[in-house]
């Protein structure tokens, strides 16, 4: 009992980040970062430059590990339990993927494999999520699609084109969306 | 099954993005190998070395990026995703020295079971050591690919030695070494910060 009230609690932010910086080799530090975004809850991070927006995403969705400072994803440790991290986490990069349609069903059936998931299931709701992305390109729809194949619990954008934002709220409905973008 | 799914599956998605390059190597193992005179033991070792090198190279972050982005953020451990790329470099591997060591065979050269062993364990050992290559830069990865090219030298070092126990040295080598080489690239790949090189 105290176990189940203990992770509904944590699980209530998805994301925690507190005073979370990223230090890399002769590059300028990015960060700290300290916010809290919880269920459903939407907020977007501005930066001065690409590199940290970019760096700010990559840190939001465990892909890096923060230099100092803390970074928790429902409530696991980035620099701990990355991989339990990943599992809720969703990463849209900036750069549209070139990705032919039979490449992007390759690309979703792959990630079926890697997140363990039915891949038919994968297939079909990739399909959904495709024709209720009508209207924005294909170079942006499909990293999306295949982010949301694995229904996290929040989803990272990093710099969205402004005028998709809308029908990706619509979308990712339930998710908690953290973007990034550059100030200028 | 979910432990055979990911690395069968990494293994499978770079093959086929890789396969063009998969197949040159197979046909300049084949083209080598036909040319190739004696049963000599320094040709099939020393050119599928030299392959695996290129086809561990070519596992680095950078050529497919819808890949690279999806097994970053993918919730795998580094050892899953080293076990994954090494199968991938290794099959690679492998069907260059079988298709090395069938051409000799065509070409009327002789070949013994040692020779095809050492050189396919010789070959493999030498591919799992340079994947930690592509994880670095600089200096760093030139050391590697010089440890590399010292694995396969030293399992010959060790296979031209008399005696039926220099071929057996020769292989633990090997198994040793590629051992050691993949629990290293699973610890490097854990570490492994993408944000490094942006």
């Amino acid at each position: 009992m105290l176990r189940a009230s203990l992770h509904r609690t944590a699980s209530h932010v998805q994301l925690r980040m507190r005073e979370a910086l990223f230090a890399g080799e002769g590059a300028e530090p990015v960060g700290p970062i300290s916010l809290d975004l919880r269920d459903a809850e939407r907020l977007t991070l501005s930066f001065a430059t690409n590199r940290e927006a970019s760096v700010a995403a990559m840190l939001a969705a465990a892909i890096v590990k923060p230099t100092a400072g803390s970074v928790l994803v429902n409530g696991f440790d980035s620099r701990i339990q990355p991989a339990a991290c990943k599992r809720v986490a969703g990463y849209v990069p900036h750069d549209p993927l070139p990705l032919t349609r039979a490449r992007f069903w390759e690309l979703i059936a792959y990630r079926a494999d890697l997140w363990a998931i039915d891949p038919k299931r994968a297939r079909t709701l990739s399909e959904d999520l495709l024709a209720r992305l009508a209207g924005i390109h294909e170079a942006f729809a499909y990293p999306l699609a295949a982010a949301l194949v694995t229904s996290p619990q929040f989803l990272v954008l990093d710099r969205p084109q402004p005028s998709f934002e809308a029908t990706i709220g619509a979308v990712a409905v339930g998710c908690a969306i953290l973007t990034t973008r550059v100030s200028s | 099954m979910n432990a055979l799914r990911v690395p069968f599956a990494i293994a499978s998605a770079r093959l086929f993005a890789e396969r063009k390059a998969l197949l040159y190597a197979c046909a300049a193992a084949a083209i080598a190998g036909f040319v190739q005179r004696g049963a000599r033991l320094e040709g099939p070792l020393f050119f599928c070395s030299l392959l695996g090198i290129v086809v561990a190279l070519i596992q680095g972050p950078g050529r497919h990026r819808y890949l690279d982005v999806c097994e970053q953020s993918a919730p795998l451990f580094g050892r899953q995703l080293a076990r994954g790329k090494a199968l991938a470099a290794c099959v690679a591997v492998t069907l260059a020295c079988v298709a090395y060591c069938g051409a000799m065979l065509a070409g009327g050269a002789s070949l013994s079971i040692a020779i095809f062993g050492i050189a396919l364990a010789g070959s493999l050992a030498t591919t799992l050591v340079a994947l930690s290559a592509t994880i670095r830069s600089g200096a760093a990865r030139a050391l590697y690919v010089l440890l590399a090219v010292a694995t396969s030298a030293g399992a010959f070092a060790l296979a031209i030695q008399p005696g039926w126990r220099a071929s057996v040295a020769a292989l633990a080598f090997c198994v040793a070494t590629g051992f050691i080489a993949l629990r290293q690239y699973g610890e490097a790949l854990a570490r492994f910060d993408p944000a490094a090189e942006s």
